[in-house]
């Protein structure tokens, strides 16, 4: 059985996860004014429509793009240094320093109580259209997976092919990739919940609702 | 071969693999400067390895994707390029990007063909109808989308009955949807009967998916060989010479090229049940015809498919360098020397003046080109990803091998990019020479890897490859 106390505790010891912000592609960059130690906020709203607190402007062809916070946090580095230079893309401008929420806790413990499905090899991943469409209509844990049952396509090198489940019986309690993004080896793919263990996990997640502070 | 101007260049090399490192050591042979981009997934590629021993650290710049433009624009001016090199796939054949690399606040040069003659020979449409105006041959079929049904069945029947007269017994045309792409909106149509009814469902399916239902008719092709012929050009147009043909009927199943072999035919050697040297000779003059007609003006690559009575109709028009370009430079020679295709498409398109013509360029022996590639063969080409364990060759004076993958450390398979892995140019004095040192190069070839881990389940084509050495240019 799971011991949560230790699990969030463990959390607890070290609160925070390093977000780095960097940038998404070529340019020039000019930061909005912030110092190390400045708090941001990430994207807020119903439908996450007020975007995160400006952290820095990446100019290319003309085109000047803002770039926000993705998350709530502190400041943690600046790296100045790039202010008003040309940067590859990828290169680290920021890192702030994120508080977990309630929700994020969660999922790092439900980690450790599902069953991970992971992904057999580095590739994109999606859903076959079938479980794509009641995951989208009737939102996660509506599907249920058993053994040999193909739920996922591989995409890589422009050829798909189905790949097959293969596990516990239950049901997709958590996704762990984005659609379009690649997912390295051995990465998990999906948290599964054994429909007998459904009362246990939801107690894991009240447990955490309730004991997890969130930091204003 | 002048030189003179070149040297204020400095090439922004807008690809990745083999043919950026080609671009980057034909650079280095013109004197010029070059700058290289990579992504993310390529940080281990040969290419960016071989940008920093040139050019050093500033010579590689990181982009998010080779398909966004304005990254490599971006790059350009960073860097103060003066000149794009495209490469293969990506923006080769993309007239808007050649376009726009001419014509932004800051121009650039475009190291290929000019924008309007990609324009004008990138639509297979447009290429067949300035193909027939000079009376080149082409694939029978709708040189534009039909929408008549009483035309339709015009062209169907005509191409029925051009597959009776090749002897083809069971005959096969295509229907496409001519906004289509991709495999969407394609189907074969086995006897003249069954053609309207897919003509209809095909326009039909174009008009709700595409907003257009115009439909192409064509010959389903197949026990055809496939000849190219490679044209160079200087800028305005006005100037062009061949270098000879090339025969790229290995392919895989996706049609993709898989062995080259210059010259295209070996009259003389291989028995033909047709005059193959007038067919080679034919091919030659049509496609030079047409550069001069369409006042074609870097490198070029007119496709041809010859039926097996020796009938040659043009395909298409490759805008740009091919792979197999150095399949044609092992053979020729110019005023007596070696030839450099991709030198000369960038000393061309930088303004250079072809000071030669065809009476100075002569053959030599016969060209074989290897593709690589980590695939399964045997299950529809199916690419394999995976880690590079193992890779080498023995070196001869007669083979020159083209590589991203490096040979001293483990290379794992990017599976963003397609899985080409090297290409080998094998050159003989003559086919059987060729054939002998190309099953030597096989033979002594070492290239392992494994999949998570597992050697047993990574898959290359080069026992396709030695099969196949065997009947070159045969048909």
């Amino acid at each position: 059985m799971l011991n949560i106390k230790e699990l969030l505790d463990k959390v607890k010891a070290s609160p925070y996860r390093e977000i780095v912000v960097r940038a998404p592609h070529t340019g020039v960059v000019e930061f909005a004014g912030l110092k190390q130690g400045d708090t941001v906020r990430g994207p807020g709203g119903d439908y996450k429509e007020k975007p995160g607190t400006l952290l820095a402007h990446l100019t290319r062809e003309k085109n000047r793009k803002p770039i926000m916070a993705p998350e709530k946090g502190e400041v943690e580095v600046i790296h100045s240094r790039h202010e008003g230079q040309f940067v590859e893309a990828g290169e680290p401008l920021m890192t702030i320093k994120h508080y977990l929420t309630r929700k994020e806790v969660i999922e790092l413990i439900l980690q450790e109580a599902l069953y991970l499905f992971r992904a057999p090899e580095r590739a994109k991943y999606y859903f076959v259209p079938e479980v794509d469409q009641k995951l989208k209509v009737s939102g996660k844990r509506s599907v249920k997976v058993h053994e040999g049952m193909e739920f996922l396509i591989v995409s890589r090198m422009k050829r798909e092919t189905p790949l097959a489940y293969s596990g516990p019986e239950g049901i997709i309690y958590s996704v762990y990739f984005g659609r379009g993004e690649n997912v390295d080896e051995g990465e998990p793919l999906i948290g599964v919940c054994p429909e007998d263990q459904l009362t246990v996990i939801q107690d894991v997640v009240a447990r955490i609702q309730s004991e997890w502070e969130e930091q204003e | 071969m002048d030189s003179a101007n070149l040297g204020r260049h400095k090439v922004l090399i807008a690809n990745r693999g083999e043919i950026a490192m080609r671009v980057m050591h034909a650079c280095r042979r013109l004197g010029l400067d070059f700058v290289c981009v990579t992504t993310r997934e390529d940080l281990h590629s040969g290419h960016v390895r071989l940008a920093r021993e040139l050019g050093g650290d500033q010579a590689v710049y990181t982009i998010t994707s080779y398909l966004d433009a304005n990254e490599l624009f971006s790059v350009a001016d960073a860097s103060r390029a003066t000149a794009v090199h495209p490469g293969y796939g990506f923006f080769a054949e993309d007239f808007r990007f050649a376009r726009r690399v001419v014509r932004r606040d800051r121009p650039l040069e475009f190291i290929g063909p000019s924008w309007w003659v990609i324009r004008d020979l990138g639509d297979k449409i447009n290429t067949k109808r300035i193909a027939r105006s000079l009376g080149v041959p082409t694939v029978p079929g709708s040189d534009r989308p039909v929408y008549s049904e009483m035309e339709a069945d015009e062209i169907a029947a005509s191409l029925f009955e051009f597959q009776a007269t090749q002897g083809i017994s069971d005959g096969v045309i295509m229907v496409k949807a001519s906004a289509g792409g991709g495999g969407m909106g394609i189907e074969e149509v086995g006897g003249f009967e069954a053609f309207r009814s897919v003509f209809r469902r095909i326009r039909n399916y174009a008009k709700r998916n595409f907003g257009d239902e115009g439909v192409l008719i064509e010959q389903r092709i197949f026990d055809f060989n496939h000849l190219e012929v490679q044209v160079v050009g200087e800028r305005g147009g006005k100037k062009h010479v061949h270098f000879g043909t090339r025969n790229c009927s290995v392919q895989s199943t996706g049609k993709q090229k898989r062995i080259e072999v210059a010259p295209g035919f070996a009259p003389g050697v291989v028995p033909y049940t047709f005059d193959a040297a007038r067919v080679l000779d034919e091919i030659t003059r049509h496609s030079l015809a047409m550069a001069q007609e369409t006042r074609y003006d870097n490198v070029g690559t007119w496709e041809w498919i010859i039926t097996p009575r020796g009938e040659p109709f043009l395909m298409e028009v490759n805008t740009r360098i091919q792979v197999e370009n150095g399949v044609s430079a092992v053979i020729s020679r110019v005023n007596g020397g070696p030839v450099d295709i991709l030198a000369e498409q960038i000393r061309l398109a930088l303004g250079g003046s072809l000071d030669y013509g065809q009476p100075d360029i002569a053959f030599d022996g016969v060209g074989i080109e290897y593709r690589l590639v980590a695939e399964n063969t045997d299950n529809r080409f199916t690419p394999c990803a995976g880690t590079i364990t193992r890779f080498g060759w023995r070196e001869h004076d007669w083979l020159d091998v083209y590589t991203q993958v490096p040979t001293d450390v483990p290379y794992e398979i990017p599976m963003e990019y397609d899985p080409n892995l090297a290409l080998a140019i094998v050159w003989g004095a003559d086919l059987a020479q060729a054939k002998e040192r190309g099953l030597q190069f096989l033979g002594e070839l070492v290239l392992e890897g494994d999949v998570a881990g597992t050697s047993g389940a990574f898959h290359t084509n080069v026992g396709f490859l030695k099969d196949k050495t065997g009947r070159l240019l045969e048909f």
